[in-house]
């Protein structure tokens, strides 16, 4: 095999990399508030740990003081923390100081909380569901529900196993994967498309929605926007859910009593 | 409706339940996939699709960040798409609007359930505190384990409870509206797009995305009229 001039060196694959891949889809599974995510990242990096039981320089000592450690405070976006699992087991293999990885872990929990939450809470999964309304307002039926689970779930799954293996590869000099130009731009262009797929779905699915007389289109346009405008009055003293649930019951006892 | 049907709901609400947060995280318990599937265990996908679907635009208010506190959709709508489904393809506004009132409170009941599984998860962490402190790995994945258990028991218990009260309400609803039924149809997606709207400002009202929320806006209104026309 040929290699490229200015390739970057041939990583090994992890040991244990496809179960630590399985093993972060539960890394909430155990989620508390004053761990967050530490118990699940210890599991899911615990198969890229045994290394260091089986050849490393301070054998089951070692792999279970790495364990210890990384079920510590952990907190970053569910799919993104396989950069820090990655990251923080290449770096407990490679003998890294304890200090260095705790620092490591510290360092990683607010630019990968942030990261994902923009890219994917706010971007991505909007998105998403947008493209599934429009589907079901065109009548797509159970394609909407296709599409939606096999576009969203193409990125999530991505996500998860180039964070493990960027992470891997990387070691403690992580950061460097964070600043990849792929991802910057997905950052730059996920709000903008999440935002005109999300402002066409809503009014489209007006067009759908079974109403008996035509009418009733232009007054739950109104409605929407006067409810709207009522929730944001409430400045956070109550939430659309509650608001809406509240609503909603009043209109009940109106429908009944009428 | 079979014990088996009942029994086949609450299985795809605890499933939608787990997927929040315990696994695998894979937006199975977004409304419009759980109200899809908890429709199409009792016979009536189309109809679950679209309850699923108007509980997605109340959903568009809440965006599952860390430890904040954010309501569970997965169980709510997969008891509100069986039930919409119970009404034989029939779009009665009436038992739609009960249904909404039941499962808008059973995603917020689900919130405040996430946060018990949580306190239980963080009792049982103490208890193991001196196995994670020498690094057992055993004691790691009975945590793990152990959170998933108490998850799917949280969601599948909050699916059961709600598809019962939900067909009482939805029942009694229909059956005593005397409304024009349009009130009903109004307020209940109304109160949805409402929700989604301001989610969508508070989202996208800032900055450059703001022009791209507006466009899609003007080309939503017209997909609408089109539809309408069609």
């Amino acid at each position: 095999m040929v290699k490229r001039p200015g390739a970057a060196p041939a990583v090994p694959a992890a040991p244990g990399f496809r179960t630590a891949l399985a093993r972060l889809f539960t890394i909430q599974a155990a989620f508390t508030y004053e761990r967050m995510l530490g118990v699940g990242f210890a599991f899911a990096a615990e198969p890229l740990l045994r290394a260091l039981r089986r050849g490393g320089p301070g054998g089951e000592g070692a792999f279970r003081a790495a364990l210890a450690r990384q079920s510590g405070f952990f907190n970053a976006h569910p799919y993104l923390a396989a950069l820090a699992v990655g990251a923080v087991a290449r770096a407990e293999a490679d003998g890294a100081p304890p200090e260095r990885i705790e620092r490591l872990r510290a360092a990683l929990v607010g630019p990968l909380g942030s990261l994902g939450d923009r890219l994917i809470w706010a971007g991505w999964l909007p998105a998403c569901a947008a493209v599934a309304l429009l589907m079901v307002a065109f009548g797509a039926r159970a394609w909407a529900v296709v599409v939606f689970l096999a576009l969203y779930n193409v990125v999530h799954v991505w996500l998860r196993v180039w964070g493990l293996r960027q992470g891997w590869r990387a070691g403690v000099g992580v950061a460097g994967a964070l600043a990849a130009p792929g991802l910057q731009r997905s950052l730059e262009l996920v709000a903008p498309v999440a935002a005109m797929l999300v402002g066409a779905a809503l009014p489209a699915l007006l067009g759908w929605y079974p109403f008996r007389v035509r009418w009733e289109v232009p007054v739950a346009a109104g409605a929407a926007v006067l409810f709207a405008a009522g929730v944001r009055l409430l400045q956070g003293r109550a939430t659309g859910l509650v608001t809406a649930a509240l609503a909603l019951a009043v209109v009940v006892g109106v429908g009944v009593l009428w | 409706m079979t014990v088996a049907s009942v029994l086949a709901v609450i299985g795809v609400g605890a499933l939608a339940g787990l997927d929040l947060v315990s696994v695998p995280q894979a937006m199975i318990g977004r409304p419009l996939v759980a109200g899809f599937l908890g429709g199409a265990v009792v016979g009536g996908p189309l109809a679950g699709l679209a309850t699923g679907a108007v509980l997605e635009l109340f959903a568009f208010e809440t965006l599952p960040v860390g430890a904040s506190r954010y309501p569970d959709w997965g169980p709510a709508a997969a008891a509100a798409g069986a039930l919409a489904a119970l009404r034989g393809g029939v779009w009665d506004p009436a038992w739609m609007a009960g249904i909404m009132v039941v499962a808008l409170l059973a995603a917020w009941l689900g919130g405040l359930g996430l946060m018990l599984v949580r306190r239980l998860n963080a009792a049982q962490i103490r208890s193991r505190e001196p196995a994670l402190g020498r690094g057992d790995a055993g004691a790691l994945a009975a945590l793990v384990f152990g959170g998933i258990a108490r998850d799917f028991v949280r969601a599948g218990i909050l699916t059961g409870v709600t598809f019962a009260v939900g067909e009482r309400v939805a029942r009694h609803v229909a059956a005593g509206w005397r409304a024009p039924r349009e009130l009903a149809d109004v307020a209940v997606l109304g109160t949805a797009l409402g929700v989604a709207l301001l989610s969508a400002w508070r989202l996208f009202g800032q900055g450059a995305a703001r022009r791209f929320l507006a466009v899609g806006t003007v080309a939503g209104v017209a997909l609408a009229a089109g539809l309408l026309a069609w």
